[in-house]
């Protein structure tokens, strides 16, 4: 069809929800909510939308290689991704849910660390007492290299973490930890604290846009309020 | 004269002067690397998995796999190298991927100034003799800054901070900035944790969390908290080392330039200890500039640092005194070393 617009929406969660929520308010009501197994919908009267619901995740690298039009996920997912990717995607409006911190949270027992140049310091100190660097458990390689390097810590290695990251320190899987998130409880209630200056973005749900369709995107994208 | 007869020339020079071939591997271990350089080193890494899942990387530089090499060869090898090849980083731009590089390395160094004076002599002349004309050369000496950061007071933490990130200028300044408004302990957490500090002192002090034993973090909290929270001389010392890194003369003329600093900020007359090295270069040749705010890209470097540049100012050479890379690469002893590489990329003209 000519002129179709593909979206992509998260498949669960919140997000998933707040999306819903946000194109039901500027007046796309959803035909179906995409059953367990159905990853497909569209939108009352706009035969030309075809709605597909991925993966957060999955939405930035769809939206990267063209098979997405439009789509909603997280900002720290953008950032997260390859200069590369970055390149071809635009934020169009950042929006009101989703709202989560990433940040670095290091053992709340760690009393005399509480900036990132303390941090900076016991890297060092590690170091020369263990012969390794310390290890920092994150989902977010790119976003965690950046903001240490910024900050002057070079002292570590990165271990990805797929889950439940929280657990890592002690559990003998990492020193310390970047993470996503809202309130700060999951965190606590794990032994974790973040540090005073450890916030490394503030995260929020976007409405994304592939550049290269831009133009034709233009009458749909002006739509969203 | 081609890129190949250059290079000819060029190990002509390198092995009259006692210098022995060496080829250090093309494939490394990232993993290695990343243990020992840190995080930092992996942006300019090429690496791939291999089969068994893995991570190599293309020899970034040829200093480091040299040194990776000569621990590999269990010290036994010989400590006056040269080599010859191309090493590879990410760059944006594709040209800069591969760098063509002849360079050699003294490990194991015994006397400094001599050896230090022999790497560049061997450079320049190996330079001369392609017949590159109206060379210039500057030097600097990073353990110049070492030796005042010991002389001033400031809080151990700071000296240790300030040293360690010599090699980083942007981040550098923030630093001097953090340090003139003494903004990096907030008294109110410190407060808060105090509490906890007192309950620590009463548990099993070999206990660790998160791998730091609770004595470890105890002392160095109460040594924090007992640094002097509000020094007036701050600002000051900001400016002495503001005022020593616009040092910039001919080296014939460094230690009388370093005297009037002396005199001017009023410090002890015997901040530089050594100067024997720079003096003998000097020597070699009085023309070379020095500037203290010189050698400061590179984290590995420990004393005379040193460019060379052709008559359009395009450096064509470099090297210097790296004193704890060894180490740091693995050695379980303290091997000083010193090398220099030329830079083939920049010799096409």
């Amino acid at each position: 069809m000519k002129n179709l617009i593909t979206i992509g929406l998260p498949s669960k969660g919140r997000l998933r929800e707040g999306a819903i929520h946000f194109f039901r308010k500027n007046n796309y009501e959803l035909t179906s909510n995409g059953g367990e197994r159905n990853y497909f919908a569209k939108f009352e009267d706009y035969p030309n939308i075809k709605i597909i619901y991925l993966h957060a995740k999955e939405i930035i690298q769809r939206l990267g290689d063209d098979t997405l039009d439009v789509g909603i996920s997280g900002l720290d997912l953008l950032n997260e991704s390859t200069t590369n990717l970055k390149k071809k995607i635009e934020v169009k409006k950042k929006l009101d849910f989703g709202l989560a911190n990433v940040v670095i949270a290091i053992p709340n027992d760690w009393i005399d660390v509480q900036t990132v140049a303390d941090l900076e310091e016991v890297s060092f100190d590690f170091r020369d007492k263990k012969n390794t660097r310390f290890r920092v458990a994150t989902k977010y390689p790119n976003l965690t290299n950046n903001f240490l390097v910024s900050k002057g810590v070079t002292q570590y290695k990165l271990v990805p973490s797929l889950g439940a990251t929280e657990t890592y320190p002690f559990i003998g899987s990492s020193e310390i930890i970047t993470d996503i998130t809202s309130t700060g409880k999951t965190l606590k209630d794990n032994n974790l604290r973040i540090l005073k200056d450890g916030l490394i973005l503030k995260s929020q749900a976007c409405v994304l846009y592939s550049k290269k369709k831009a133009a034709k995107l233009q009458p749909f994208l002006n739509s969203l309020k | 004269m081609k890129s190949k007869n250059y290079s000819e020339s060029i190990i002509k020079v390198f092995k009259k002067d006692g210098f022995v071939l060496s080829e250090p591997d093309v494939l490394l271990d990232s993993d290695y690397i990343i243990e020992r350089s840190g995080e930092n080193f992996r942006k300019i890494m090429l690496t791939f998995e291999d089969d068994a899942g893995k991570s190599m990387c293309l020899r970034p530089d040829l200093t480091v796999a040299s040194c990776i090499k000569y621990l590999k060869d269990n010290s036994k090898a010989n400590s006056k190298i040269y080599y010859s090849g191309q090493a590879y980083r990410k760059s944006q731009s594709l040209n800069k991927v591969i760098n063509y590089q002849l360079g050699l390395e003294i490990f194991g160094s015994k006397n400094k100034s001599i050896d230090d004076l022999k790497v560049l002599k061997t450079i320049t002349n190996s330079i001369n003799k392609i017949k590159i004309k109206n060379i210039s050369i500057k030097v600097g000496d990073v353990s110049l800054f070492k030796q005042l950061i010991e002389s001033l007071k400031i809080p151990e933490r700071w000296r240790m901070r300030l040293k360690r990130h010599f090699w980083r200028p942007q981040y550098f300044e923030d630093l001097l900035d953090r340090l003139e408004t003494n903004s990096d302990v907030d008294p109110s957490t410190v407060e808060l944790d105090k509490e906890k500090f007192f309950k620590m002192k009463n548990i099993d002090q070999n206990k660790e969390i998160a791998n730091r034993k609770v004595s470890e973090i105890i002392s160095r909290f109460d040594r924090k908290i007992r640094d002097p929270r509000s020094f007036k001389e701050n600002k000051k010392t900001v400016k002495i080392i503001k005022d020593f890194l616009k040092i910039n003369c001919q080296l014939n003329k460094l230690e009388k330039t370093l005297n009037n600093f002396i005199r001017k900020n009023q410090l002890n007359k015997n901040v530089f200890k050594d100067l024997t090295s720079l003096k003998s270069l000097a020597k070699f040749n009085s023309k070379m500039i020095f500037s203290t705010n010189f050698g400061r890209d590179i984290e590995y470097y420990s004393g005379v640092v040193f460019e060379i540049y052709n008559s359009s100012k395009k450096e064509i050479a470099r090297g210097g005194r790296y004193d704890g890379l060894l180490k740091n690469l693995g050695s379980k002893t303290n091997i000083s070393a010193v090398g220099a590489a030329i830079n083939l990329n920049n010799l096409k003209i």
